[in-house]
């Protein structure tokens, strides 16, 4: 469905109103039908809805959810529908009624569909058994730390920064002091596009040819991202660069709520400086390819792109208290 | 051609108004006569088959281009820079380097050769859905429509600057009506023709005799003077112009109709008709890399071909990536007797292909900003005692250094011999894309790795992917384009490789480069010495890692292009219980069906009597 995508961030509460939405649409119609004097069978109500979940399931979500997983959905939903056809003893023998109709065949169409029926369930079982016997050799899982806990100190050119305690250097205000507050107010706009606050003015544009302090070290940082990362992590660092598609963790986005808007600078700057080879076990250090940035660039080129990764996605570093 | 009818047309008016004597009009009615060569001129100008003359986009208001503005310095201005001159800082780093927005020379267009794109429709759809193969990424879910559309108002009020898309005298949109002509269906006497037009037409002087891009592929320039290569027909998604829909062959029916401008790239508008142009394009899409390889003969495409292309799958596209979908289990099969000697055996069929991403290798120094092996295809087939591999991957150009190096092959630290990095900024002409070309040549490459004790990994432990690492080593496999196989043990990225001596048992069946593609064939024994070499066991999931030199580029130590983790598992043969067990379940379900119905009619006689 290209014309209505699923947007990172949203996806779960797209699904539920989504799902929400068609069931609501179909009791619409079941009940319509039942007026019109055409009622739907509560057997092939149940098995349509069911079935119809699994559909959005496989069909709709992408990247497509292991089936493991889709089993567990697929076992919640039965139940659901069970509990909606046996509500009451009237319902569930008007769920029961078709099945008892085959079993029974009083009609020669019944006598048919019970015939067809009791070959095809041994075939299907046994056809399960001979695909279930293939070996068969899907990817295997295997579930990755995406954040790690960090270590408690980081040493990178010689110099060992305390992760509870290290700021960055050039979040400063106009007097050239920390200050956290005055950096948020100039990043981007966080509605969609995120977009600089004023183009015209060098307090929110890093292209201001007056553009200074904060400002001016964010265009710096972003020069620095923009021959370095956005191979990687993207031009909207999204984790969608140019080569995104070779690697196996794919990049981080940047911009979705769960990544760095979740970590403080500190640990961005741990794991920028360290890379992929200094992440801990449970991080898989030898299948990531993110560079030790240690190796390529200096501690202030380092605080500096960490600074332009959160004002370009418009989120705050997270603080100890 | 159109662009010569535009600038001809450009040049007399020109004349034409700075020059009021009558003198001046003989001389430039006789100049623009010798131009025309007899041909009307002007606004007569014969409008090509398929086209018509379209409307002027509208002029955006001054309130769109300031709010264009601030999206421009936002998002856009890191690539194409402050005067849009395409230098912004990942300019050097970066080829093909970002558009030069100052001439208004856009390459993808539905308008004649020379004209300026449709905004709403060309530019904007380049926005939105961006130039695969290149750096410009999708914007669309990330922009809104307003926010894309007032980029370009203000990209092409402010930033252009030769060219304006108001100016009615120079200006005009002669327009492909893409959508109103009907595509010719994709038969194998339409790709047949097809195959012989791009013969006619002389596509394949660039683009290769396969269409690999390997033609002229090495003295091809842009506008800019830059190095330029020709599109490989096989990689459909890297297409500039596929707009997210690579296997769509109305993509290449407009390219090959307008022509790219600023490029050597011509409009085929004039002398090909819109049927011969849907030949074309039904030939160049059945190119695209399908499910089942196909070959093609160098370009020589008979019936079978024909048909064999006709009816090939597409490959379905990860639309994350708009790329191939990656699988990352490399399946072996068991075949008994000797394994294939040359990519023509049969047995191949039972082979899946697999779809090998390959990256620049930027994790260290000298990091590859500009990879040129994007891909890479393997097969596998194994038997009792050895297994060998069907590398098969595009590279426009065969390279071979012609000089001995320095270094000894086991080598991998080579900063102290002047293999180094493209440093950062170095202005245009020190930029990868003025340097593209007039590297030193070394030798094409392959290799791959398996870690040597993948038995003792604990699980999902392994060994680094690049060239493993102290705790555990790995089994490296090197082919070279000068014919030599190496059997390395890699300990680290940083770490001279050891060499083993079971290169002794390691034979390349073949290699051949032939229009634009290598293909390799590489057999080795399941068992080595378990110490030193890898060794393959069927039914396991052994990581295995590609690696892919391309010399033309000076690919070379730790510059190269790179897989993620890849597993390969060789499949054991089918083993007896899948043969008893589901007769058994089936014999099972019949037992139980019975009671059931007998149980339901004893409970229906029951009730009867009562």
């Amino acid at each position: 469905m290209t014309w209505l995508k699923l947007v990172e961030g949203y996806m779960p509460i797209q699904m539920i109103s989504e799902l929400a939405i068609c069931i609501l649409f179909f009791s619409m119609v079941n009940y319509a039908l039942g007026k019109a004097g055409a009622k739907v069978p509560k057997f092939w109500a149940g098995v349509f809805v069911w079935l119809f979940i699994q559909a959005y399931l496989k069909f709709r979500i992408y990247p497509p959810i292991p089936f493991s997983v889709r089993a567990i959905y697929g076992t919640v939903s039965f139940c659901g529908v069970f509990m909606w056809v046996s509500g009451s003893q009237a319902e569930w023998d008007e769920f029961k009624r078709p099945i008892l109709n085959v079993m029974d065949a009083q009609t020669p169409m019944l006598k048919a569909i019970r015939t067809v029926a009791l070959i095809a369930l041994p075939l299907a079982l046994g056809g399960y058994g001979w695909n279930s016997f293939q070996p068969s050799f899907e990817e295997p899982i295997e579930l990755r730390t995406v954040h790690p806990a960090p270590p408690a100190t980081t040493k990178v050119h010689g110099k060992t920064f305390v992760l509870q305690t290290s700021q960055n250097p050039f979040r400063v205000n106009k007097e050239g002091k920390y200050d956290q507050k005055y950096s948020d107010e100039r990043i981007v706009v966080q509605d969609m596009g995120r977009l600089m606050k004023d183009v015209n003015s060098p307090d929110f544009n890093p292209w201001d040819p007056n553009a200074e302090g904060y400002t001016k070290y964010v265009r710096e940082g972003g020069e620095i991202f923009f021959q370095n990362c956005n191979f990687c992590d993207g031009d909207n660092l999204n984790g969608r660069g140019l080569w995104a598609y070779a690697f196996n963790p794919i990049p981080a986005n940047f911009t979705d709520a769960g990544t760095i808007a979740q970590l403080q600078e500190t640990f961005v700057f741990w794991r920028v400086s360290q890379g992929g080879i200094g992440l801990p076990p449970e991080g898989f250090p030898w299948a990531s390819v993110m560079p030790p940035w240690k190796q390529h660039l200096t501690t202030d080129e380092i605080w500096k792109v960490v600074m332009f990764e959160y004002w370009h996605t418009g989120y705050y570093p997270r603080t100890w208290d | 051609m159109l662009y010569e009818a535009y600038m001809r047309n450009k040049m007399s008016k020109m004349k034409l108004t700075h020059q009021n004597g009558g003198e001046g009009f003989v001389l430039v009615l006789g100049l623009s006569l010798i131009l025309s060569g007899g041909v009307a001129w002007g606004q007569d100008e014969e409008i090509p088959e398929g086209f018509k003359m379209g409307a002027r986009p509208a002029k955006p208001s001054a309130e769109q281009i300031e709010a264009g503005k601030r999206v421009y310095f936002t998002k856009c201005v890191w690539c194409h820079g402050v005067k849009g001159e395409g230098d912004g800082p990942s300019a050097d780093r970066l080829w093909p380097r970002p558009r030069n927005f100052t001439q208004g020379t856009f390459k993808i267009r539905h308008t004649a050769s020379g004209e300026l794109p449709l905004i709403d429709v060309d530019l904007f759809q380049t926005v939105t859905h961006g130039l695969p193969g290149s750096a410009m990424p999708s914007w669309e879910g990330i922009l809104t429509e307003q926010q894309r559309k007032d980029a370009l108002a203000f990209v092409t009020t402010q930033l252009v600057q030769d060219r304006d898309w108001q100016d009615e005298e120079f200006e005009s949109f002669t327009v492909l009506q893409l959508d109103q002509i009907k595509p010719v269906e994709s038969t194998p006497e339409s790709i047949k023709a097809g195959s012989e037009l791009v013969v006619k037409n002389k596509c394949i002087e660039c683009h290769g005799l396969e269409g690999r891009g390997d033609g002229n592929a090495f003295n091809l320039k842009d506008d800019w003077g830059f190095p330029i290569q020709p599109a490989d027909w096989h990689k459909c998604w890297n297409f500039r112009g596929s707009r997210q829909d690579a296997y769509n062959k109305k993509n290449i029916f407009r390219t090959f109709s307008t022509g790219l401008n600023g490029t050597p790239m011509p409009s085929f508008a004039d002398n090909t008709t819109i049927e011969e142009r849907w030949n074309i394009a039904n030939y160049v899409n059945s190119l695209c890399e399908r499910k089942d390889e196909i070959n093609i003969n160098g370009g020589k495409v008979s019936d079978e071909i024909a048909t064999a292309l006709s009816k090939g799958q597409p490959l379905p596209i990860d639309p994350m990536t708009d790329k191939p979908k990656s699988n990352f289990v490399v399946p072996s099969k068991y075949v008994e007797g000797e394994l294939p000697t040359d990519e023509h055996d049969e047995r191949w069929k039972i082979a899946p292909r697999r779809w090998i991403a390959m990256g620049g290798q930027i994790t260290h120094k000298p990091r590859n900003f500009v990879n040129r092996i994007d891909d890479i295809w393997v097969q596998s087939l194994y038997n009792d005692t050895h297994i060998t591999f069907l590398f098969q991957w595009d590279d426009r150009t065969k390279s071979m250094q012609e000089e001995e190096v320095d270094w000894d092959p086991t080598e991998v630290n080579l900063a102290d011999y002047g293999v180094e990095e493209q440093p950062p900024v170095t202005g245009e002409a020190g930029s990868i894309a003025a340097r593209q070309n007039k590297y030193t040549v070394y030798n094409d490459g392959l290799a791959f790795q398996f870690p040597i004790k993948w038995q003792e990994l604990p699980f999902p432990r392994k060994p680094r992917y690049f060239w493993g690492d102290e705790k555990f080593s790995v089994d490296l496999t090197k082919w070279t384009a000068d014919g030599t196989i190496q059997a390395y043990e890699g300990t680290g990225w940083d770490q001279d490789f050891n060499e083993r001596d079971f290169a002794e048992q390691l034979e390349v069946k073949k290699a051949e480069w032939k229009n634009g593609r290598w293909t390799l064939l590489i057999q080795r024994p399941l068992k080595g010495d378990y110490d030193e070499d890898a060794e393959l066991v069927p039914g396991n999931y052994i990581p295995m890692v590609f690696f892919g030199w391309d010399g033309h580029n000076c690919d070379v130590g730790r510059k190269m292009a790179v897989s993620a983790f890849y597993y390969l598992v060789m499949e054991p043969q089918i083993p007896k219980e899948a043969y008893i067990y589901p007769v058994l379940m089936a014999i099972g379900m019949v037992g139980i069906e019975g009671w059931v119905l007998t149980r339901r009619s004893n409970r229906r006689k029951g009730k009867v009597i009562t």
